[in-house]
This record gives C-alpha cells, structure tokens and sequence, in this order.
C-alpha cells in the first residue's frame, strides 16, 4: 500500500523522512511552539510602517556582522599589516571592495535608521510606563553603535583612521582629574601607537558587540514582555462611554495585552493584527530595501583608503566622519581649551544624560506629540541644532 | 554711514537711498516668504484637526491677502531698486556681480514667474478653493517652496558678496561659499520670525482698535456693564455677545501665535549667528573684526539688546495671557521675564567705553576700569556674552514650553487679555522689525570697504562711476 502511495506521489520519497526528522526534533526541541511564539503576536494595527524600524535596525546589525566576518578573514590588526591587509583585500580579493563597502555603507545606513527609529519611538511616547527600560536599553544600544563606528572607522590604519584616532582618544583628556590616564589607558602609552590599533580592534571586535548583543536580547525580551505599543492612534475611544469601551478593548485582547495593568488608557490598543503575516511583511520589505541599498551602494562606491598612516605628515587634512560632524563642528564653536571641556563634558553629556533619561523627565500621561509641547518643543529644538550642526560642518569641510 | 573710506557721489544717492530701499525691500521679502510658511502651518493644522476652526482659515487667507498687497508693492520697489539704484548709482559693481553669478540670478528670475502665477491664483480663489483644501494646502507649499528657492538664490550672492573665498566663481563654489548655507538657515528662521513678529504687531493694533469698540458698545447697552474689565466683557457669554467680542477673541488668538513663531523661531537665531560670525571670522577676517572690534561693536551691543528684548518682551507677553486666563504656574512666567530682562541688561554691557577697541589701545587705557582704563572684561564675548546668550536661549525656550503647555492643557482663554498686553504684542512685532533693519546695516557695513569682501573696493566702484571715460558710452557697462 505504501509503496503504492509512492508511486502515486515520488516526491513523498523526500518529503516523509524529512517529516519525521523534523518531528524527532521538534519533540525534543519544541521549536513549532517556539515559532508559533515568535510569529503570532498582536500588534496594533495603525502605522505598522512606522514599526519597521526596529527590526531594520536589527537586521542591519545582523548585516554588519556577516560582512564584518569577511573581513576578519583577511584583515591583520598590526600597524605594519592593517592597512596592507586592507589593501590586498580591495586590490587582490574577489569582491574585496564590495565587502569593505558592505560594511562601511551597512554602518552609516544603521545610524540613520536607528536614529530614526528612536525619532519614532520618542513621538509615539512608547517610552511611557511601563515600557522605560525598552528606551534606556534602546538608548544604550544607540550609544554602542556610535562606540563601534568611532572604532571601526580607526581600523583601516590609513592617515583618516590614524588622525581620527588621535583626536577622538585625545578628546578624553579634557575630561577632569582621571582624563589624562584614560587617554593613556586607551592608547597604550602618550602617543598614538601600536597598542591603540591592538585595544581599539579588541573593543570594536569583541567587547563593544558582546555587549551590544547581550542588550539587544535585553531590548527585545522588554518588547514582548510589554508588546508593542504602536502609537496614540490606537488607543483612541469612540464611544461615549470611553470607561467601558476600554474595560472591553482589555478583556478582548489577547496576550500580551492586557499589559501589567498599568496604564489602564494605553493598555490594550483598540484593533491589532498579527505579526505574521502582517506586520513580518512590512518588516521585511522595509529591511530587504535598505539592503538592497546598502548592496549597490557598496558596489558602486565601495569604501575608500588614504595612504598609510603617516604621523608626520604635513599635508594631510583630517576631517571626521559624518556622524561626528554636529560634534566637531560644535568644538569648532568653542575655541578655547576651558570651554571645550564645558562643551563636551557639560553641553554633550547632558544632552546625552537628558536623551538616556528621557522616561523620567517626562512623566506625563499624554501620548499625543500635542499634548506633549514640554518636551516636544525642546526636542525639536534640539534636532534642529544637531541637523544644523552636521549641514554646516559639511559646509565647512568644503571650503577647507 | 561711514566716511572712513573716500564715498564719491553723494551721500544721498548712494549711501542713504540703497540702505533705505534695500532695508525696506528685505522686509518685504522675508515677511512673504515668513507668510506662506505661518499659512501652511495654519491650514496643516485645521486640517489635521478636521474641527472646522475658521479661526485658521481667517489667518492664511489674511496672511496671503497681505502678501497680495505687499508683494505688489515689493515689486515695484524691486524694480525700482535693480534699475536705478543698482544699475544706475552702482553699476559697475553690480555688472560685475551680475556677470559671476549669471546663473543665479537667472534661476532667481524664473522663481518670480512661478510665484505670480500661484500666489495670484491662491488670492483671487482662495474660497472656491476652500472646497478642496488640501488642493489649496498643496499650492500654498508649492508657493512657499518657490519663495524658498527664490531666497536661497539671492542668499548665494549675498553671501558670495561677504565670502568670495578667493573670488572662485565656478557654480558649486557660489553655492557652497563658506556662509551661503548658514545665511540660508538665518534667514530661513528669520523670515517666519518675522511673519510672526508682524501678525503679532497687526492683531495687537486689531485688539485695541476692537478693545475700544467694545467698551463704548457696553458702555451704551449698560446691562452687561457688571464685568470688570474689558478682557472679561470679550469673554463674557455668547448670547448677547456683540461681534466685537468675537473679533477680539480672533486677534487675542491670532496674536498669540504670532508671538509663538516669532519667540519660537528667534531662539534658534544666538545658535544660527554664533556660527555665521564664526565663519566670517574664519573667511572674511577684517569684516568679523569690523563688527567685534571696529566700527560695528556697539551697533551689535543693539543688536544684542533687541535680540534680549525679544525674548523678554515674548516671555512678558506668555505671562500676561496666562495670567489673564488664571492657567497654573503663571508666576513662574513672570519670575522667568524678570530674569530675561536681567539677562539681556547684562549681555548689553560694552567691552570698552569707547567707539572702537582700537581708540582703547591708542590712548593707552587698555586696562579694565577699576584701574583707570575703559576695558569692561565682564562684557568680553568670551566667556560673558556667550554665557548670557546661552541662559538667553534657555530661559526663552523654558517660556515659550510652558507657554505652550499651558495651551495644551487648555488653560488659556482668548480674549480676556488686557491692553496693556497688545502693547506688548506691538513692541514685540516692532523689535523684530527694527532688528532687521540694525541686521542689515550691520552686513552692508561689515565688509567695508569692500563691496565683494576682498575683491572689489567702493573706491573702485566710485572712481569708476566719476570717469565719464570708464563708463562712458553704452559699452562702458558691458565690457569687463
Ligand atoms: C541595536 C539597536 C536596536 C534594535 C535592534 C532595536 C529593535 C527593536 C525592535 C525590533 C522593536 C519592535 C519594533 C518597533 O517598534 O520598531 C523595538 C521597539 C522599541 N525600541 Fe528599539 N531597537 C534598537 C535601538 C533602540 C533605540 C536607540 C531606542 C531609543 C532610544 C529604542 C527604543 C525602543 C522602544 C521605546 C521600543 C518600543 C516601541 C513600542 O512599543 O512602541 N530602540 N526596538
């Protein structure tokens, strides 16, 4: 009879055994009731385009990985080979260039698009109670990124890594009392060397993802722990019964809403869709965009390499990357030595400070950017500097 | 003006008569481009809110009635301006301009064209376009991006003008000429201030024409005379309301916001200018030290004062209206306007007690005045100055939010503010306006004696102008 059946349908040949492997695992894995627990989650259903940016974020960090492992192929973390090792990379290697563009283009397009996932999570106000340490833990990830771009970006131990290694381990010593041994502590000794490029690559390679990993895993368990609040377009009532109309919304909704009975208003959204398939499609066409992206701008432009680090250069005209630019074209402003120690260690820490503790500077209940002008009027105000900034170093740069 | 340097001509013809067009021209300009950007604002808002105000359709359609009128007349003056000032007092100079920035102006033209046709249309059919707002919506950013387009164009020869870096003409350099981005955001900002600043000025006049009104209405109709005051008869019930309670609810409202734009749009303006005078210094030294140490240094201590008075004169204004309203923590407002006037009193302090730093250092009293000099450290730019600009910007940001707060809390009523607090609206309008004229005199002054910083003197122009034989003819013009 069975074999019968097999001569009616060849493919079950492949398709039995394949069947019963995966039942043998799945008994002692559970993997179905894992994915079932991955893929079925509600999440609200208005503005699910504005919800892709988290998971863009992490699949370009994922991205940064992969091309990253390429690199680590060929790449000799020494003064003597680091730039050679680059060189024949890009001049000898198939695909050499592409993969040093992947991974350069992976890293300017991962800022953006983290900054502007925090950019939304901050107007939706999903830092709200009882989702803050979904931000601070999104705020520190947002930290590290910008921590392995600044040390990525001294790798290559070209003269732009080489002066950008010097100015950015320099700008510690500005810091009071214990500024002078950090700097020394990073660079291995007074002066830019050998031992900067071996603690820089440790930090860019091992300690800097390890951490951030260990926090993005922290971020998203804090995600399903409290589901995704979306925004305030969800939780609108339209009856004139707006108590009753929420008690309903929260006995109706499925895991993981009703969240911790908090924040009765905001707990359960008002209609939801599934992750998958909803919600998984946007993310995917949205992630599988940017790489697409990424792909063709790392072929086409690739990524460059001065000449080799030269210390005594006179010639040489270092310029940051552009992500620092609001920083540096802030310590443009101010000249002078004390003044810089109050613009970096003042302005952009507190700025910084103000950014990571968000949650608990606005306390409010409001959700609608509106209702929120305390702290929307200042944000903006503080966009704008920073946007300014950056425009105007680019400025800047150009008429060098 | 200035007769350091050896002006031929007179006086008149080219000193005062550019300095009063240009200046009135530059008012007219920004306050358009600073009216399409408050009526897009305006109508995004209605529309978004979908609560029918017609409160928000009255602003727009008032503010592009105005810029019909003033546009008109802007373009009459632009005309006179480029024929018989430029070309007829400065034509060398302006050829010359002319002739590097060919493309620019060129581009500057076809942007006026475009504005014609749509600010024209949106005049004549504003209400038959109310039926499709979002159709007018769409053609008020249309016009606004035009007028943008139109700035930016002329920014690029002003700036050009400031920082030739070297006199490099190729196109990308124009655009990219070291202040041509920053004036661009100044006057970006500058010009919404001043829409602002000028609906502020209107609806103050508005209120107290509407304000007597409406005392002499109840004076006469004397059953309602039980409300104290002017502002509480505005807001007092609608049934027997007249329609200048109504009015004087819009102004009150309309006045509001532009107090909003105008504070809002200035506190970026310290940030903006440190950054434009940081790039004089560093392309066009002897115009940055013009205006620090020169000539210019007490005109900018004015300045300075004005930009003070703005804040103060905004943070007085939010106070005023909240307290008039009864809204919770309107003491704290006033606390934060005596502090801005402090504030302000302080950055006004001269760093010499003399014209010049230079008449300081002749004299040989370059000490501070405890000793018997005319330095004043405690008015030196750094650390002062930029301390107090900075509390300046903090103070005023603190004002405008929890202004802004207060409104969204729905703690504030329209049309029980007092008169004294249009006056405050007015003075505001008229410190920004006053403002840009001190601005102005401050750039075409800067770079003196140079017209394009470092390329082409006045002399030049002038003694040029003087030999019948250089220009003389109708080649005179063209020729290079
Ligand atoms: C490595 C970097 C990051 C990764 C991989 C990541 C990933 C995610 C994902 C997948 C989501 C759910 C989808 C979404 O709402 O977009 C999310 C939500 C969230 N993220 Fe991030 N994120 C990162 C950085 C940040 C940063 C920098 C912030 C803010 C400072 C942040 C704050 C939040 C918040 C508050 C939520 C909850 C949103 C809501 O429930 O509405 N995250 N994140």
């Amino acid at each position: 009879m069975n074999a019968f059946r097999t001569l009616l349908h060849p493919s079950r040949v492949v398709t039995v055994p394949l069947r019963n492997a995966y039942r043998w695992f799945d008994e002692r894995t559970g993997i179905t009731q894992l994915v079932h627990k991955g893929l079925y989650e509600a999440v609200p259903h208005s503005g699910g385009w504005a919800y892709t940016l988290g998971s863009a974020t992490l699949v370009l960090i994922l991205l940064q990985l992969f091309s990253g492992i390429f690199l680590l192929l060929d790449y000799v973390p020494s003064v003597e080979e680091a730039w050679q090792s680059l060189h024949f990379l890009q001049a000898q290697d198939a695909f050499g260039n592409w993969v040093r563009g992947l991974h350069l283009w992976g890293a300017y397009t991962l800022i953006l698009v983290i900054g502007l996932h925090a950019l939304r999570t901050f107007l939706s106000a999903s830092y709200k109670r009882p989702r803050e340490l979904n931000w601070m833990s999104g705020a520190l990830l947002f930290f590290l990124v910008l921590g392995l771009a600044i040390t990525g970006a001294m790798l290559p131990w070209d003269n732009a890594a080489y002066w950008t290694a010097t100015v950015v381990t320099n700008i510690l010593h500005y810091f009071p009392l214990i500024g002078d041994g950090l700097r020394q502590l990073w660079r291995g000794g007074t002066f830019v060397g050998p031992i900067t490029l071996t603690r820089t690559f440790a930090l860019h390679v091992w300690v800097l993802p390890f951490v951030l990993f260990a926090f993005i895993g922290a971020h998203l368990y804090l995600l399903r722990r409290h589901g995704e609040f979306g925004a305030w377009v969800n939780y609108n009532t339209e009856t004139d019964d707006p108590d009753k109309e929420i008690g309903e919304r929260i006995r109706n909704a499925e895991p993981p809403y009703p969240t911790k009975r908090i924040e009765r208003r905001y707990a359960a959204p008002k209609r939801t869709v599934d992750f998958f398939p909803d919600q998984l499609f946007k993310d995917t066409a949205v992630s599988v965009g940017l790489v697409a992206i990424i792909f063709i701008a790392g072929l086409i432009f690739g990524a460059t390499l001065d000449e080799p680090a030269d210390s005594a250069t006179l010639t040489y005209v270092p310029t940051p990357e552009w992500f620092y630019l609001p920083l540096d074209q802030f310590l443009v402003l101010t000249p002078h030595d004390p003044l810089i120690a109050v613009g970096i260690f003042v302005i952009v820490l507190a700025g910084a400070a103000a950014f990571f503790l968000l949650p608990f500077l606005d306390r409010s209940r409001e959700r609608r950017p509106t209702r929120r002008p305390e702290v929307l009027v200042p944000a903006l105000f503080m966009i704008f500097a920073v946007i300014f900034l950056a425009v105007l170093g680019v400025n800047r740069l150009y008429n060098l | 003006m200035s007769t350091s340097t050896q002006i031929g001509g007179n006086l008149l013809t080219n000193g005062l008569l550019v300095a009063v067009v240009a200046l009135v021209h530059i008012q007219i300009a920004a306050f358009l481009i600073g009216a399409s950007t408050m009526a897009i604002v305006s109508e995004t808002v209605s529309l978004v809110r979908r609560n029918r105000d017609e409160r928000h359709d009255r602003l727009a359609h008032g503010l592009i009635k105005s810029s019909i009128f003033i546009f008109g007349f802007g373009s009459a003056l632009a005309i006179f301006f480029v024929m018989f000032v430029l070309t007829g007092v400065w034509g060398k100079f302006f050829v010359s301009l002319q002739q590097i920035t060919f493309w620019v102006f060129f581009l500057e033209g076809i942007t006026f064209l475009f504005e014609i046709v749509l600010i024209y249309t949106l005049y004549a059919n504003w209400q038959r376009l109310g039926e499709h707002r979002k159709a007018r919506l769409g053609m008020l950013i249309l016009l606004n991006v035009v007028q943008w387009w139109q700035m930016f164009f002329i920014d690029i020869v002003a700036s050009f003008m400031v920082t030739p870096n070297g006199g490099d003409v190729n196109i990308l350099n124009l655009i990219l000429n070291p202040t041509s981005i920053v004036l661009t955001a100044h006057r970006t900002l500058g010009n919404i201030a001043w829409a602002g600043a000028a609906v502020a000025l209107v609806s103050g006049v508005q209120y107290l024409r509407v304000t007597r009104r409406l005392e002499t209405v109840r004076r006469t109709a004397p059953a309602t005379a039980a409300a104290a005051s002017v502002g509480a008869m505005a807001a007092s019930a609608a049934g027997s309301e007249p329609p200048e309670a109504r009015e004087a609810r819009y102004w009150d409202w309309a006045g509001q916001w532009g107090a909003v734009f105008a504070v809002g749009l200035t506190l970026l303006q310290p940030w903006v200018g440190y950054e434009y005078a940081k790039e004089i210094q560093l392309h066009a030294y002897p115009a940055w030290f013009n205006m620090m140490f020169g000539d210019l240094s007490n005109v900018f201590l004015v300045q300075i004062t004005l930009l003070g008075s703005i804040f103060t004169l905004g943070a007085a204004y939010f106070w005023r209206r909240m307290k008039a309203s009864g809204a919770p923590h309107a003491r704290r407002q006033g606390v934060v306007t005596a502090m801005l006037a402090f504030v302000t009193l302080f950055a006004a302090l001269p760093a010499w007690f003399a014209p010049t730093y230079a008449d300081v250092v002749t004299a040989h009293l370059d000490r501070p005045f405890w000793q018997g000099g005319l330095l004043n450290p405690f008015g030196n730019f750094i650390p002062y100055k930029v301390g107090a600009l900075f509390a300046m910007v903090m103070l005023a940001l603190w004002s405008l939010t929890a202004y802004m707060r207060a409104n969204s809390r729905d703690e504030l009523q329209a049309g029980r503010v007092g008169r004294r607090s249009a006056v405050i609206l007015i003075g505001l309008g008229a410190t920004v306006s006053v403002m840009m004229m001190v601005m102005g005199v401050i750039r075409e002054h800067a770079r003196q004696p140079y017209l394009i910083s470092g390329e082409l003197t006045i002399n030049n122009q002038q003694i040029l102008n003087n030999q019948p034989s250089a220009v003389g003819g109708s080649s005179g013009v063209t020729d290079r």
